[in-house]
């Protein structure tokens, strides 16, 4: 064996191979699949990638595997994670310690990245059809001695007769189908035409389907809607986490591993479009009926029998990627550098320029994705450095510049973004509410997989706690302890347990743990770090053996988050002049859980009418749906994204006094007369 | 003026700060003039004292950033008063530092309280503001010839550009100490990048800061 490889088995995935002497485990668990978290992207700072290196000879893996395996314990970066008993039993942080020899990791449930529950669901929203791929079937006079014009020039003049379409172009892969089609159609084709200006698809006979993707790029999730381009019905949706994610959470830390890495860029775009591929397929896949392995006789050499074995009363479209000649994308500026391998790097630089605001027409081949390969990805434009593409998704799916009332359109993922306005004026902005919504940065944050407490209530009278995990329908009121199974906490749940903790009068205005009110044996000081925390779910109702809670540092945080969020809708309002908004609009994969009593009881957004805040879900996926769907659409894309005043909140001299305002609980001073009867007076008045 | 009087205005200065009570604050500062107390004094063992107590509770996460600004709001309302009553001779000035959120970084609140803490110690400020170029700092804390350079960066990207500024500043003078902070430094960052001092938040900054008050205070009493 090289002596510079190491063998490394990761458990309980069983992952296993070589890796180079010197690379950190995380490395390790990425070169070899194993999913280790790494919310922080490996700054050492959120120590959510504990793992544990077993001492001893494994016969069944044939591995010696010794803590002087790895590099040496580092106090400073350790300590703060690992505590003695754990350091005791071979607990390292996974991006500190690097491995020198052969290693069996045993990667603990709480370390693992599981399997992220999605809701990106398409919404019924009303688009026009009018989309950037049409059909054309047409026939064509057979070529005779009088008239020995070209194929293509036949087609042309077929489709200028009948359809008034001049000046078409014919992309190559698609010229090399003219001749065979034409003869095999006996001079009857079905010309795929786009945005009336290039030919990309020639087909035998008469066809009427056509079909197209709707992507949507987050940081932390894609998305992609399989459309038929003439009914425009949804086929499917299917999604999968950003494999980006292994680099960083946020979109600053992928943008200095680019910084720092020199084929960063190259690596992070490739996994992208891998990710694109992927999910392609499934969505091909799926248009097949499912087929089941026969195994023939034992011993008998030879292919595994396949069989088709349809679900009853479902039409197969059984469709090939060639089948798909549309595709449009929307994402955030740095997904979007980054898919195009853009230097991303002044995007995270004030005044954050991107490289384009334009839409882009890119043949899809020239990306490497795999659909029909002469048909176009089309990339919605963006509006500014830390507003993108995906806002402007939101933009055109809502349309607020064509409507009286004013607006205020919240988007939460990894970054806020805010749109204020009419038609008569629209703004929009950013505000870093960094990834605490998300569960990162907190001590049980997690994202919304399976375990994830995602809805909690808190009794006023007892303090006592309900709560709901994600994969399991009974609240923890109706369940054994020991069914609840609970991990950590996700997003919709952060956003509940700042409202509930506030309502019922655990935590004052100011975001400190009351001292004078406390009700049950929930709260207490952590006896090693001596810092406040109040108990959600305890050791045996959990499937991480120990108590799930929420400590003072977890409430600053989220305080941090959602006075950001405030802020850059008050200062929105002020420079538009605009006392209160007539609609809350709140959107994102995150959007569709929010609770908005809740939002408003910890004072999300300044206040409203409870019956004015609605979910719009993921608008940026329904705005590229629109895209994709109507042609026009992406003429607005780029009209709005020019027409929107970017405003960059950070450098308004009163942002400092009024994020510092926001943090409070709902606001240090304004008042939130839609709370009355929702939360008791002595806890809305409290000073 | 009696020890115990004495005891009570410092003890109402110091509650004013750690109640964020800036009227009150006012109030008593112009007692403590009006009696004929020190005000260098009252700035020190009053405001200031005050200000490391709610340095000690934002440290215990009880208080949190907007705690420590409406403090930091009482306690230059005393300050206003104060300031201009103090006898030259009673100062011991700490030095000077140039401060500033280096370029391509607006997030400046944790800048300003750094700040602020440096202006209580004593130390001349010399404030950049945010985005600053990276020469400005060198040119500055050459005209100045400060000995302290702090610089505050709040996101990873612009965080590389301290590095810059600490080669140019130690080619140039090497004895100047350069003090980091920021959400995304590290304590490995600072050393690997040649920095004196390093905090590792905003508020762990404002704890450094307060030491050194602490030390200033003690060094105070020994003379």
């Amino acid at each position: 064996m090289d002596e510079n490889m190491a063998k490394v088995i990761f458990q309980p995935s069983g992952r296993r191979g070589l890796v180079p002497k010197g690379v950190s485990v995380i490395e390790a668990s990425r070169l070899l699949g194993a999913d280790i978290e790494a919310l922080c992207g490996e700054k050492r700072v959120c120590g959510k990638c504990k793992v544990r290196i077993e001492e001893g000879f494994f016969e069944k893996y044939g591995i010696a595997s010794k803590r002087s395996h790895v590099s040496p314990w580092q106090q400073e970066e350790e300590e703060k994670f690992i505590n003695a008993a754990d350091k005791e039993a071979g607990y390292r942080l996974g991006c500190v310690t690097r491995i020198e020899g052969d290693l069996l990791v045993f990667v603990p449930e709480e370390s693992r990245a599981g399997k992220q529950i999605v809701s990106k669901a398409a919404r019924d929203i009303q688009i026009e059809h009018n989309p950037a791929v049409k059909l054309y079937t047409i026939t064509v006079e057979k070529p005779a001695f009088e008239d020995p014009t070209g194929d293509f020039e036949r087609i042309c003049k077929q489709l200028k007769n009948r359809y008034g379409l001049e000046n078409l172009k014919i992309d190559l892969q698609a010229l090399r189908q003219v001749p065979a089609a034409l003869r095999k159609g006996d001079w009857t084709v079905t010309v795929s035409v786009w945005m009336d200006q290039e030919i990309i698809r020639i087909r035998p006979g008469k066809f009427e389907s056509s079909y197209g993707l709707a992507v949507d790029i987050g940081t932390t999730t894609v998305a992609v809607y399989f459309c038929d381009l003439t009914t425009m019905e949804v086929i499917d949706t299917v999604s999968m986490m950003n494999p980006q994610c292994k680099y960083g959470e946020d979109v600053m830390s992928r943008i200095t591993y680019h910084m720092m890495n020199p084929d960063g860029l190259e690596k992070m775009s490739n996994d992208i479009v891998e990710a694109l591929n992927q999910l392609i397929d499934e969505a091909i896949q799926a248009t097949h009926p499912p087929r089941e392995k026969v195994k023939k006789k034992k011993g008998h050499k030879g292919p595994d029998k396949w069989v088709e074995a349809p679900q009853e009363g479902k039409t197969y479209l059984r469709l090939s990627r060639h089948d798909i000649e549309d595709f449009t994308i929307a994402c955030n500026t740095a997904m979007h550098h980054i898919l195009l391998q853009l230097d991303p790097q002044h995007v995270a630089l004030a005044p954050f320029p991107p490289v384009i605001h334009h839409s882009l027409d890119i043949k899809a081949r020239d990306l490497g994705i795999h659909i029909n390969p002469s048909a176009y990805v089309f990339i919605l434009p963006n509006e500014a450095g830390f507003v993108g593409a995906d806002n402007v998704g939101v933009l055109i799916a809502e349309a607020p510049y064509q409507k009286d009332e004013v607006q205020l359109i919240i988007d939460i993922g990894t970054n806020g973004e805010l749109v204020l306005g009419n038609k008569e004026k629209l703004i929009s902005s950013s505000c870093a509410t960094g990834p605490a919504f998300e569960g990162a940065q907190l001590t049980f944050g997690m994202r919304a997989a399976p375990g994830a407490i995602e809805r909690i209530k808190i009794d006023p009278e007892t303090h006592e706690v309900d709560y709901k995990v994600i994969g399991k329908d009974a609240w923890r009121k109706y369940s054994e302890p020991s069914e609840m199974k609970a991990k950590g906490i996700c997003g919709s749940g952060i956003l509940d347990v700042l409202a509930e903790l506030f309502k019922a009068g655990v935590i004052t205005s100011s975001g400190a743990f009351n001292k004078k009110g406390q009700k049950s044996n929930r709260f207490r000081k952590n006896p090693e770090t001596q810092i406040s925390e109040f108990v959600l779910a305890w050791a045996e109702e959990t499937s991480i053996g120990k108590d799930i809670v929420i400590t003072q540092k977890d409430v600053r945080q989220i305080q941090l988050a959602k006075g950001a969020l405030y802020a850059g809708c008050k200062l929105m309002l002020k420079r538009l002049q605009v006392d209160k908004p007539q609609k809350v609009k709140i959107a994102g994969a995150f959007g569709t859980h929010v609770d908005r009593e809740k939002a408003l009881i910890m004072g999300l957004f300044p206040d409203c009418d409870i019956e004015n805040i609605v979910s719009i879900g993921n608008a940026a996926g329904d705005g590229c749906r629109a895209a994709l769907l109507n042609r026009d659409k992406r003429e607005e894309a780029n009209w709005v994204s020019r027409n929107v005043e970017y405003i960059e909140l950070t450098i308004e001299s009163d942002f400092q006094q009024e994020f510092m305002e926001a943090m409070q609980l709902p606001h240090m001073t304004d008042a939130f007369p839609h709370l009355k009867g929702i939360v008791p007076e002595y806890i809305l008045d409290q000073k | 003026m009696e020890d115990a009087r004495k005891e009570e205005i410092l003890k109402n200065l110091a509650e004013a700060v750690v109640e964020f009570e800036e009227d009150t604050a006012r109030e008593w500062a112009q007692i403590a003039l009006d009696e004929g107390m020190d005000a260098f004094e009252a700035i020190m063992d009053g405001l200031a004292a005050g200000m490391e107590t709610v340095g000690d509770l934002y440290d215990r996460q009880e208080y949190f950033v907007p705690e420590l600004l409406m403090s930091a709001d009482a306690l230059y309302a005393g300050l206003d008063i104060l300031k201009p009553h103090i006898k030259q001779d009673a100062v011991k000035k700490m030095g000077q530092v140039v401060i500033g959120t280096v370029q391509g970084d607006v997030h400046d609140i944790g800048k300003n309280i750094i700040k602020l803490m440096f202006e209580v110690g004593g130390f001349d400020v010399h404030d950049l503001g945010r985005d600053v170029p990276l020469e400005k700092f060198v040119e500055e804390q050459l005209k100045t010839d400060a000995e302290i350079v702090a610089m505050s960066a709040m996101m990873t990207t612009t965080m590389v550009g301290m590095k810059k500024v600490i080669e140019m500043i130690k080619a140039k003078n090497p004895k100047v100490a350069i003090m980091l902070g920021g959400a995304p430094v590290t304590q490995d960052v600072a050393e690997l990048w040649g920095a004196d001092g390093y905090a590792e938040s905003a508020g762990n900054a404002v704890q450094e800061a307060i030491k050194m008050i602490s030390q200033l205070r003690k060094l105070q009493e020994q003379e």
